[in-house]
């Protein structure tokens, strides 16, 4: 079974859930670094990562303009920024207009990603309310990554999930038990 | 999303025909600017090159579509609310405030000092500098209107620095918003009193390759959310001017998600929010 470097994952309305229990699954000392673009609250800027790191064994944080990446790190979208994986392995920030009504925008995330990391990397999408992040999975798709759908039928919110999968050729559609088994044999 | 030739070639064009030159922006955000652009006026890569070769007026409005303008009142109150309690009340003895916003965009940030300057009845001390390399941002920031409806978190913002304080939760300032806006829900606008107008001195700064052009030195420089479309390379750059442009012990303001990396990091210490030259 091929194996893969890094994971980026995108959701919205009702992936906070799913997204925590990803966090809590993975043990301590999980190597792939792991890029999370989550659509919140413009108004909420503060606490998200607090409470995304409460039960995560890994080390949450929210990554500075120009921040290198690390092996063992999540890494959330700051609020109202979008987050983009420039080459040379670090991050770059930008508050241009909203993709998608998002800012993050989880396609400006999943499509650098694919541009720079190529093959090395597995593209999850969660439960969500808008089409935000299907592009950014046909790109990982396309360059070789692995693309990888929650199951609609879990979802509290369709529309995202669903998205993805018809714009995607062969997704992974899978519910979230088999989503945290899929990480755990990456090491 | 255009290749990296195309962008390559983008520059190099841009550069022969003009003084600008954005070869040293953020990759990946500049790809996307280029591809906005491509698609808002319906050219080819081709096409995009010749014109900006042949017509100097459409590089000039492609100049202003590559930059980003996105900007609020208080953006981040924690920030203001350090300027306010923490920063400005070290400066009241002095004769002078002087203050520069570089990449002042629309000016939303140049007013919210303005208010905090007057609240701490320092306006007459103060001297505003403000520079953007878009001169039309500028004009809008000399008319100090904004649309009100979809800027309603301005509001928020503001009660969040003025009317509270976040040191003393036993002070409580009911001055109103209406103090310094003129609202007008008909017309959906909000704009800036009149005695908070003409005082700015605006002038026209790329950040690229000019230096400081106000000819003073400053106690505070805010340069907000315009160095995440830098590379490290012209961040530095950006650093050592500022640096050079401030005072010993003045403050340079970046945005909530920016920081001084590399070699200039040695020239300031950082304080929470804010970074103090040496």
């Amino acid at each position: 079974m091929k194996k893969y470097n890094y994971i980026v994952i995108g959701g919205s309305a009702g992936s906070f859930q799913s997204v925590t229990k990803i966090l809590e699954s993975l043990p301590v000392g999980y190597p792939l670094p792991i890029f999370m673009t989550l659509h919140r609250l413009k108004h909420v800027r503060t606490g998200f990562v607090e409470a995304l790191a409460l039960k995560s064994k890994i080390k949450v944080e929210e990554p500075k303009d120009k921040d290198s990446f690390f092996p063992g790190k999540a890494y959330l979208a700051p609020a109202n920024y979008h987050l983009c994986i420039e080459p040379g392995n670090n991050f770059s920030l930008s508050s241009d207009e909203a993709v998608n009504h998002s800012r993050p925008a989880i396609d400006l995330t999943f499509s650098s990603a694919a541009y720079v990391l190529k093959d090395k990397i597995i593209g999850i999408i969660l439960s969500g309310a808008n089409k935000d992040g299907a592009e950014g999975l046909k790109m990982i798709e396309q360059n070789g990554g692995l693309a990888v759908v929650q199951s609609p039928e879990e979802c509290q919110v369709k529309t995202m999930t669903e998205a993805a999968i018809k714009a995607t050729v062969n997704p992974e559609i899978l519910n979230l038990d088999q989503i945290i088994e899929l990480l755990l044999k990456q090491v | 999303m255009p290749t990296n030739e195309d962008i390559i070639r983008f520059h190099e064009t841009v550069k022969k025909v003009s003084e600008y030159d954005f070869s040293e922006y953020s990759e990946k955000s500049f790809a996307r600017r280029i591809e906005k652009i491509l698609v808002d006026y319906l050219l080819n890569m081709e096409e995009l090159l010749e014109k900006i070769a042949e017509d100097r007026k459409f590089l000039e409005q492609i100049v202003k579509d590559i930059t980003v303008n996105t900007t609020e009142l208080f953006r981040d109150p924690k920030v203001w609310q350090t300027l306010k309690h923490r920063i400005l009340p070290k400066l009241k003895e002095n004769e002078f405030v002087n203050i520069w916003h570089a990449g002042c965009s629309t000016g939303q940030e140049v007013y919210s000092m303005l208010i905090l300057l007057n609240e701490l009845d320092m306006l007459h001390k103060a001297r505003l500098y403000a520079s953007d390399i878009n001169e039309d941002v500028m004009d809008k920031a000399k008319a100090g209107e904004y649309v009100y409806r979809f800027n309603i978190e301005y509001i928020e913002n503001f009660k969040q620095v003025i009317q509270v304080n976040p040191f003393n939760f036993e002070e409580y300032n009911s001055t109103a918003f209406t103090k310094y806006f003129d609202v007008n829900k008909i017309n959906d606008t909000m704009e800036i009193k009149p005695f908070l107008k003409n005082i700015v001195t605006y002038k026209k700064h790329d950040l690229v390759k000019d230096n400081n052009i106000f000819n003073v030195k400053f106690d505070i420089i805010l340069c907000r959310n315009v160095l995440i479309y830098f590379n490290s390379n012209l961040q530095n750059r950006v650093f050592s001017l500022f640096s050079e442009a401030l005072e010993r012990k003045g403050t340079l303001i970046l945005g909530a998600h920016e920081s001084i990396l590399g070699h200039e990091s040695a020239n300031f210490i950082k304080y929470g929010h804010y970074y103090i030259k040496k």
